[in-house]
Formats: C-alpha cells, structure tokens, sequence
C-alpha cells in the first residue's frame, strides 16, 4: 500500500489558480480512477477534477472555498498494489449513496471512521452533542469533519463549515438530496451545492475553513468587556499573547460573546501577519460589490447583525460582476424599445414544429429571432462590430456568431452559437439548446463563451416586456425578447377577421401575439437612429417569416 | 368499558409504561403526533414501582438510622428504632406521587392511556386485551410501534418467588419487617445494594455469589472498598458457591443449600432467601414474531442505533432491548425513537452511559475504565484523588473511595471516570457531561470547583492526570 499525492492539474487554458468549491470525496472514500473528487471553480467555468488514481481518500489538503494553485498537493491516496480494496466494503465503495435511505449512510460514521483517520482508536469523534446532532442533520460525516478545537475536538462550527462545502455529504443525507448520483451535477443540485460551498452563516465565520479566508485588513480588536470561552481557549489566548477580549467573534453563548480556540488563533495569526491579507483587490471595486467583498472582520463586528450572510465574491460571479462593470462603465449605453406582432411567426412555428419534433428537435422561436437578427446585422454592419479604442478602429465583424445568455444556478452564462448565418433553423434550434443545457450544467468550455459578435437575451422566458440589457462587452449591441403573449394592439377593420366590424377604414384594438424588444447599443458605434433601424429590420424579418428564407 | 372488539387506529403506539416507554409517548406527543400508550401493570415501569426509586427510600432510611446510631466519633448519641412498616408506607408514598406524575405528564401532553396488555397481531397491528372487570379488548393499528416492555427479574430452578420466604428485589423492598437473617443469592448490585440495606436495619446478611467477587463488572479497587465496608457492616460473603436448593430447618427458619464447582456443599441457616441474579426481558404474551420481529437466544430485541428493530417502523427501547439495561439510557432510547419516528435527525450516539450503584459508600462510573480505553487503542494516562485527602469528605465522615478520571494522554480528552465513594452517584455527572462534550483533563482540572465539595476531588483528578495536582502526590 502506498500513499499517492495528487496536484491540482491545469484546469483550462492559461488559467493559475482555481477556487474549491467543493469535496465529493471524504478521507475514508474509496475512488476510482477518473472518478471526479473536487469541483475546483476558474474564472471561466466549474469543472471536475477526477482522480488518477484508484484507491482511499487519504487526505484533503485544501479547504472548500480555498484559492488553490495549479500544480499545488490537494489530495492524497492509499493505493492498494493489487487494486483490491484495502479496508472498505463494496458497500463502502459504493459511490452514490441509496436515495432512499440517507439515514443509513449519515449513521456510518463510527466504521468510516476507522478507515478514515487510523489514529484515532476505536473510531472515536470528540464532539459535542450538539455537533453531532448537527452533523446528522446536515449529512455530515462527524469522523470526516476536521476539529478546530483543542486536541482536534469537533465543533458545530466545524461541521457547519464542513457541510457547506461537501457535496458528496449533501448527497448521502442533506435536506435537498435527490435522486440523482452524486457525481452527476443536474441543474438542481449543482445550483445548490454550489451555493452551499459560497455561502457561510456568519456565526461559522471563526470555524477551520473560513477564518484564514475572510480577514480584509490588519484585525481589529474587538474589545469586548467579558468574553466566554473554555478555560483550553483562554490558556491558548494566553499562550499566543492575546487578550480575549479582543477576539472577533460572531457565537454568543446566553447572550455572551463566545470565543472558540480556533478564533483565537485565527486572530493571533492576523495580528502576527498584518500584510498577509489574501485579495486585497476586491476591494477597490464598485461601490454596488462593497458589501459583499469587505468581508473583513471589522466591518462585521462593528455591526452585527445575526441574521446576515456573507457569500464570498469570487468565480463566476465575480467574473460576471467585473464583466458587467467594464461594459456599462465603458460603453454608453442606449436601449431602444419596440414590439413586433408575431402573428404569423406564431404560426411558422406550429407548422414548423411536428416537422421539428420528427427530427428530434424542440424548436423554440430562438433560432427565428436569431435568424432575423443576422438579417438586420447584414444591413447594418456597424451593430456586429467591435470598437477598438487603443487603436482607434471599429472592428466590422465578418461572422456572425450571436451569444445567448443563459441564467444558471451559478450566474449569466453566455454561450455563443457561431455562424448563424450558415446554419438552418433546426441546426440552431438544436445548437441552442445543447449550449443553455451545458451552461446550466456547467459544463462549456471556455471556448464556447468567447468570439461572440452579438448577443441575445431571452428574459422573457422568465417574465416581462422590457428591460435595459448590459451590452456583452466587447461587443456593440444586445436584444432582449420579451414574453410572447397576446396583448392589446391597434389594427384596421379589414385586418381583422370578425363579422361584427364592417369594411370601413377604421381601426380597432385586438388581442395578437406581439414579442416586444429591448435593443441596447454602444452609443459611441451607433447612432440612435440606426438602431432603431435595425430593430424595424428585425421586426419586419419577425413579423413575416417568410422573408427568412432569405437568410 | 366496551365489551368486544373495536378497532382503533394511532400514529404512534408505545407498549410499556416505564422510563424508557412513557418518555417516548410523550415525546412522541409533543412532537405533534397522535401516540397512544399501553400499560398492563402501573405507570412508571419497574423503575418507579419496583426498582430505583422504591429501592432508594429504604436505602436512605436505613443509612440515616445506621449514620444516627454511629455518630459517636462527632459526639452524637443516639439508638435509633426503625419501623419497617412506617418506612415502607413512606416509600409507596413516594412512588405514589411519582407515577402518578407520570400519568398526569402522559395525559397533559395529549397522549391517549390504554390500560392492558398488548400482542402483536401482525406488523401494524396489536391487540389489547384490557385487565379488570370488562375484560374486552380492543385492535390498534398503528404506523410506528415502540416496543418499552423492559425487564424482570430472573427466576432459579428451585427458587419460585412464589413462596413466602423467597423474594424477589421488589418483595425486599415491600417487606414491613427486618428478617433477622437474609440469604442473598446473588452480589451484583441489586444484591449489593440490598446486601448494605438489611444490614443496616440489623439483619445477619450472608451473600452468595456464584464468582469470585461482588460486583462483576467493575474494576477491583472498586469492588474492594464495597467489599469491606459491607464486611464491616457484617455482611458475610460466600463466593464461588451457587444456590442449589432451599429445605426447611428443623428448627424454624430454612436452610439455604449451595454448591461449588467442585460439588462442596455448605448450607446457611436464613429466614428469607433473596434471589438477586440479574433481570430479563419481557416479551412474552407479546408475540413479536407475529411483527417479524425475532429476539435474541437471551429473548431480547435487537436494535439498531437509530431505536429500529428488523421491523423499521417499529422500536424497541430500555431494557427489552438489551444492554446497558438502566432507567436513564431507556429514557434516552425513548426519546431517540420518538425523534427518529418524527423525523428528526436523532440517534443513539451517546458516547457513555454513567452507571451508579447505591451501596456504601456509592459507585458512580461513565465511560471507559483504564484498561478498557488501552483496549480501544488509546494512551491512556489516569488521576486520582482519594477522598481520604478531601476535606469535605472528612467532615461528612466518609473518608473511603477515590476519584479516577481516565483521559487520552495524548489528546487529554476525557474517556472516562470511577468514583467510589460518598455521593459517588451524583459526583459522576461532571465527568459524564466532560466524556459526552469531548472536555479536555484540561477543560475539567481548569474549571473552578466550589470550595469546600467533595467535587473538588473530580478536578483534583484530572490535575493528578496531568502530573499538576496540588493536595496529592503525583504519580
């Protein structure tokens, strides 16, 4: 038996580091080889990291929602020479807990945890009640969880800091399992993993994982007049210089401030490192990301409020935020709104759709409106172009490669689908829905969010008329789709098809299926007078169908 | 009282009225379920009835008059006479009050009372045949059964509690007069504790125990200060001889026979033989496996740790569910049945269950013995304190019996604790509380401890662990 490390490989291109988000393997696992053991979140997307490895989990060396670099130790493994399965059972190695019985799984911990941690004898946890009531609750294998108090004892903070980063302990017992294998991320449960690794209750704030995380500046002290804590805390206060009194904390034990070993610590630490502040950039953003980026230890003893949360601001949404920030604090914007009548459009696509269905294909109305924008985008060619200001030059783009933003557990994803000019409707049909799928499951390459011309954004399949799109910089010009629904418009007497109207010229309002638009351009590209343009193009490719036999 | 056969149905049914039963029904109850609860006999289970608290009056009674008529070291005179039947009166008074408390705590939380004795029809159904004057019974479907029917005690070959002069614990603590000799079959600490007692009130005590000491399961330090202290009292014990039979003595009285391995008789001329060789479950009249629910060759049900039987929805808790076989773990067991059967994310996951037998001086343990902790793969390191160097203790008179705490030496978390010793009983909740919430020597030996207390004696143990102690030398 051997042990085996194994080092954070590179995740995707040019990228250095990546946030753990979560664990899907405990010490104790057993794993097979290419079987996913973390999901390690890049600026540009979640991924899997699978082992290289058969064998047991021997150790975690890096904690969820920790910034690991490429390259650095994570994990190691017990690997057994002959392959056989050294100490767990087959039920152990089982992968996926039974959905049914996540009792069963929450109530091994006392034989997992003599393959987990070999030292402790007798598969002994030091926890509270408490702690362990929580770790049932919550999924949470008691043996797995590292203990920050004295000796390694386990505390609620611990399991707490555990369980929001462990995918694979939701799984076998949280209140959101489903029937779905661990491994497999469905929309669902990686959205809630997700957000289960990014947010942390303040009261967990001075377990394990978060402490070294959090601290913004230098600490302040707390300077508290009592404190409570077990005299092992205290002793380790004095020990490490520190007035307890001074230690930042969010516990309270019968309405005392509550100070663990662990916060004490974490606080000597900060004092002893001052310049060791992990991100201090974050920092200087907008003034709309400040409270969720100054999550230092001053700001939030100064005024605690004990219901709050704080959700880290990194990965997705912080490249999303970032993203949104350098487009609207760049671009001018300008939205213009309009609203087609869809009538036949309407129709088109429930003639178009048993042709549709008979291939395989679910055809939306995207790939029309996707269609009728390449219409407009040929006519005018300033909205499918990129301003490059360093070099005073507009870039007017020769393919026609529209984004589609997708809304994901994790935030906006922007998928493109590229030469939409080339491809037929059902071939867009089917490449949109294969791109919103993976984006929701996370699983683009980064490749695929990049060398968009022209972006779409479909909030109406959520809700609504119109909004205000944020261009997807660097691009020109975003459309927002409204809701198609029925709505109040205006038509002549001999439009309409009623016996109680007679033929004269005049009008009158009736319901018709209308899509309205919201166009957002880049103001310094395009005048407002082209885009409205274009949107009349788009409209009138939208509002006869037909024309986009052309396209 | 209806006469036939109705069905009726409920959410929850607990079949047994004991600590671990009428704990879970009302649990159960104030977790919004409908419970019903079954008793055939008396509220309160052999506990409240015929065990701990019956046995704790006379214990007391008879302490107080021996601590009265033995005070003279302090100055105090006195010869104090016991009436046996006043005491006893006193005692059914107390457990009066007590189940009736019970009864009054089940209805005040909703949960419906059936008189009667239960038996499985199958897994969701029990019939109840009522006692009394009616003699109907009636059918209860249930969704989640927790089985709490608890213990009896053993019955010899040759020793029917039956006869007049062969008591059970419970006849012990019912009798209105002191035998002037009483034969114990018997040194655990039902035995033991009995043993102490009528010795106390003036009985000639002769033990009889089939090992070669009292008190099996605790370590030998431990049994040797009860030991001599009884002998002190005039117990006299006869170990390796097993009772074999009883005759009647030409003279008045009977005879007590035994026998050893070796097939040496000896016979001891007693006028009551208690018969005091450990309890069994109940389960008969229960018909479990018509549940699908099979018991063990020593007839108990197992469980797992989250109080489920083979039969998942239904429990079993206390004493029919095996060891440890103690009133406070029955109660724990209820409440994690109730729980899980809510549920809510409850289990058995209690790292130790204290144990206290009531002798003089007291026996209080919880959690792992030094050699049992060097078993499970621990360092073991070990203080203690004996109460011959507590003040307190001094002053109270008893000065016999130590404090020992057992920790991890290299984590020094608590694993476990000893006491024997005055109030031993009570004593040894601070080192149960310090086992169950991972409590370093450290946490305990820093903790202030009131002056003067015979408390103190569980920190100055741990401070001995850690090589610190200050009023004792350390090891």
């Amino acid at each position: 038996m051997t042990v085996e490390e194994f080092k954070l490989p590179d995740v995707g291109e040019g990228v250095a580091e990546g946030e753990l988000v979560s664990w899907l393997v405990a010490p104790g696992d057993r794993v097979e080889e290419d079987q996913p053991v973390a999901e390690v979140e890049t600026d540009k997307a979640l991924v899997e990291v699978p082992s290289s490895y058969d064998g047991v989990v021997e150790e975690l060396f890096a904690e969820e929602g920790e910034m690991v670099p490429v390259g650095d130790v994570i994990i190691s493994f017990r690997v057994d020479e002959d392959g056989e399965a050294a100490a767990g059972d087959d039920a152990e190695a089982e992968p996926e807990p039974e959905p049914d019985s996540p009792d069963e799984s929450a109530a091994e911990p006392t034989t997992e945890a003599a393959d987990a941690e070999p030292d402790t004898p007798a598969g002994r946890t030091f926890a509270p009640p408490s702690a362990r009531r929580l770790a049932r609750e919550l999924g949470v294998d008691v043996a797995a969880v590292d203990g920050s108090g004295p000796g390694g004892r386990v505390t609620e903070a611990d399991v707490r800091a555990h369980a929001e980063g462990d995918a694979g302990a939701a799984d076998a017992g949280g209140p959101d399992d489903g029937p779905e294998p661990r491994p497999a991320p469905t929309p669902t449960d990686t959205g809630s993993d997700g957000r289960k690794s990014a947010v942390s209750k303040r009261g967990a704030d001075d377990g394990s994982a978060d402490a070294p995380a959090t601290p913004a500046g230098g600490p302040d002290p707390a300077g508290r007049e009592t404190t409570l804590a077990t005299p092992a805390t205290r002793k380790a206060a004095r020990d490490r210089d520190v007035d307890i009194d001074d230690v930042p904390t969010d516990q309270t034990r019968d309405g005392e401030a509550f100070v663990t070993a662990e916060a004490v610590n974490a606080y000597a630490d900060a004092l002893e490192s001052p310049a060791s502040t992990p991100e201090p950039e974050p920092v200087e953003t907008g003034p709309g990301t400040e409270p969720a980026v100054t999550a230092g230890d001053a700001s939030e003893t100064s005024a605690p409020a004990s219901g709050d949360e704080t959700v880290p601001y990194r990965g997705v949404r912080r490249t999303i935020g970032k993203q949104m920030e350098r487009s609207k604090f760049t671009a001018p914007h300008v939205t213009h709104h309009d609203t087609a009548e869809v009538d036949a459009l309407v129709e088109a696509r429930e003639e178009l759709k048993p042709k549709a269905e008979a291939e395989g294909v679910k055809l939306t109305y995207m790939p029309f409106v996707m269609k009728a924008i390449v219409a407009g985008l040929k006519e005018y060619p300033y909205l499918n172009s990129e301003l490059r200001e360093d070099d005073e030059e507009i870039v007017l783009k020769s393919e026609y490669n529209v984004g589609i933003a997708v809304a994901t557990d994790a935030g906006l994803m922007v998928p493109g689908v590229e030469n939409v000019d080339e491809k037929g409707l059902f071939e867009l049909a089917d490449a949109v829905n294969d791109r919103a799928s993976r984006a929701r499951e996370r699983k683009l390459k980064p490749a695929e969010m990049q060398g968009g011309t022209f972006s779409i954004t479909n909030f109406g399949a959520i809700g609504g008329e119109y909004a205000t799109p944020i261009i997807n910089y660097p691009e020109t010009a975003i459309l927002g789709l409204g809701a198609i629904e029925e709505r109040p418009v205006v038509r002549d007497h001999a439009d309409v098809e009623s016996e109680f109207l007679d033929d004269s010229d005049d009008s009158t309002v009736v319901p018709a299926p209308t899509l309205p638009l919201s166009l957002s351009i880049d103001h310094r590209v395009v005048d407002g007078a082209v885009a409205a343009e274009f949107a009349n193009t788009v409209m009138e490719h939208l509002e006869n169908p037909l024309l986009l036999l052309n396209e | 009282m209806v006469v036939g056969d109705v069905t009726t149905g409920t959410e929850v049914l607990v079949i047994g009225a004991g600590p671990g039963g009428y704990v879970a029904a009302i649990r159960a109850a104030q977790e919004g379920l409908d419970t019903t609860l079954v008793e055939k006999d008396a509220y309160g289970g052999a506990c409240l009835n015929r065990g701990c608290i019956p046995s704790k009056a006379p214990i007391t009674g008879s302490g107080l008059a021996h601590e009265a008529g033995n005070a003279e070291f302090m100055g105090v005179h006195a010869d104090p006479a016991v009436d046996m039947g006043k005491m006893i009166e006193w005692k059914d008074g107390v457990v009066d009050r007590l189940t009736g408390g019970v009864e009054k705590l089940c209805k005040a939380n909703g949960v419906n009372l059936i008189e009667g004795t239960a038996s499985f029809v199958g897994e969701d159904t029990v019939r109840v045949a009522h006692g009394g004057d009616g003699q109907g019974s009636e059918t209860l479907s249930f969704e989640h059964a927790v089985v709490a029917t608890g213990s009896r005690p053993i019955q010899i070959p040759g020793f029917e509690f039956a006869e007049d002069h062969v008591w059970s614990s419970a006849d012990a603590l019912d009798a209105d007069t002191v035998p002037d000799r009483l034969g114990i079959v018997g040194g655990g600490y039902i035995g033991m504790e009995l043993a102490t007692t009528y010795a106390k009130l003036g009985a000639d005590v002769t033990v009889v125990e089939m090992l070669d000491d009292i008190l099996d399961p605790y370590e030998d330090d431990v049994k040797r200060i009860v030991r001599e202290r009884a002998a002190e009292l005039g117990v006299e014990f006869n170990f390796g001889e097993g009772a074999s039979e009883w005759s009647e003595a030409p003279d008045g009285g009977y005879l007590l026979h035994t026998e050893t391995e070796d097939s040496e008789e000896s016979t001891y001329g007693v006028d009551k033989i208690l018969v005091a060789v450990g309890r069994q479950p109940v389960t008969d009249g229960l018909d479990v496996a018509n549940a699908g629910i099979e018991t063990d060759d020593r007839g108990f049900i197992e469980t797992d740790d989250r109080t489920r039987t083979a039969v998942e929805h239904i429990h079993a808790v206390g004493d029919v569910a095996g060891d440890p076989m103690l009133a406070h773990a029955a109660s724990n067991e209820g409440i994690v049945a109730a729980e899980v059967i809510a549920g809510e994310p409850a289990a058995l996951d209690r790292q130790a269950v204290p144990a206290a037998v009531f002798t003089d001086p007291e026996i209080g343990t919880v959690g792992m013995t030094e050699a049992e902790a060097e078993d499970a793969g621990f360092d073991p390191v070990v203080g203690e304190m004996p109460f011959n160097a507590s003040g307190r203790a001094m002053t109270t008179g008893h000065t016999e019996g130590f404090a020992r705490i057992v920790a991890d030496e290299e984590t020094g978390f608590v694993l476990g604790g000893q006491i024997v010793g005055p109030e031993a009983s009570e004593l040894i909740a601070e080192v149960a509380l310090a086992v169950e919430m991972g409590a370093t020597l450290e946490d305990v030996a820093a903790t202030v401890h009131t002056h003067p207390t015979l408390a103190e004696a569980v920190m100055e143990a741990a401070e001995n662990a850690r090589g610190q102690a200050i009023h004792t030398l350390n090891r």
